[in-house]
């Protein structure tokens, strides 16, 4: 078996920051660099009904990788999330809205320990 | 033009990946790195063995995930998505999704399979589970999206948990289904 790679920190991603418009923020992007993996969240455009199911399961996984001791952190504002987590026994982990790569870049460090 | 491309979860988290799994950092740079280069926009499907069985899931086969609680587990986390695919169907946009081969839950065109595990964890490495077919979860995305009358995207499953997986093919297939 290969060795397992995983970086052990997972962001939750606004939606909006994973397919970011021309000369927005592209959170992957740095992500990928810094060696976090994401759970996105549903972007805004998305009706109530469509969200709320999305936002619940991003929780729901959330809470585990919480109870496995996995650094969590959020990325961008998505409406709901706070409660979302607290259904999960969760609080919201330290979280940004970046307004640039190199912003988000250096909160990312701050969390990595 | 570009479409949205529906991935399996760990394509951008591969954290949730079972323990010895995981073949990198976070996110997968293969599939990332293709969509943007051709504008596709992404969204994440959650992964369903992740809250399910968790993170200390051992590695399985589709018969021991194929009980009906898993299936209304997975049922439950296709609708949520199937809700998301139809957004973009009714938008007119092209819609994709891509899978992880080999896997119980995510495989698209393979899966795994072994009627006879169980019990206690001995099997040796390589041994053959790898099957024709599609895992849990897309047979349930797939029966919800035609329960709603949404044409079957095309799919593709990423190849880089199979013992014989070619990155420059798996770049080649998704090329191909990303250009329809």
């Amino acid at each position: 078996m290969e060795a397992d790679a995983r970086g052990f920190r997972v962001a939750l991603v606004a939606g909006e920051l994973i397919n970011p418009p021309d000369g927005g923020v592209d959170a992957l992007a740095v992500l990928e660099d810094e060696d976090w993996g994401a759970i996105q969240l549903p972007a805004a455009e998305y009706p109530a009904d469509v969200a709320e199911p999305l936002l619940e399961q991003a929780a729901e996984q959330a809470e585990e990788f919480a109870r496995h001791g996995y650094t969590l952190a959020v990325v961008g504002h998505r409406a709901g999330l706070e409660e979302a987590l607290g259904r999960h026994g969760l609080e919201t982990p330290r979280a940004i809205e970046p307004s640039s790569a190199e912003e988000l870049r250096t909160f990312l460090g701050s969390l990595a320990g | 033009m570009p479409g949205v491309a529906f991935v399996a979860h760990c394509l951008l988290n591969q954290n949730s990946k079972t323990a010895g799994g995981a073949r990198c950092p976070g996110v997968y740079s293969p599939l990332v790195q293709e969509l943007r280069a051709r504008g596709w926009r992404i969204e994440q499907m959650p992964c369903p063995e992740l809250a399910f069985t968790g993170l200390n899931r051992f590695w399985a086969v589709k018969e021991q995930l194929d009980t009906s609680a898993y299936r209304r587990h997975c049922r439950r986390l296709a609708t949520a998505v199937a809700g998301a695919v139809g957004v973009h169907v009714r938008r007119g946009d092209d819609v994709v999704i891509v899978g992880i081969d080999g896997s119980p839950s995510m495989g698209v065109h393979i899966t795994s399979s072994d009627p006879a595990r169980g019990g206690r964890p001995e099997w040796p490495d390589g041994s053959g589970e790898l099957s024709p077919g599609a895992g849990i979860y897309m047979e349930e995305l797939t029966a919800v999206l035609a329960e709603r009358g949404i044409d079957a995207p095309r799919v593709m499953g990423i190849s880089h948990q199979l013992p014989d997986h070619d990155p420059a093919a798996e770049r080649e297939r998704l090329a191909a289904l990303l250009e329809g």
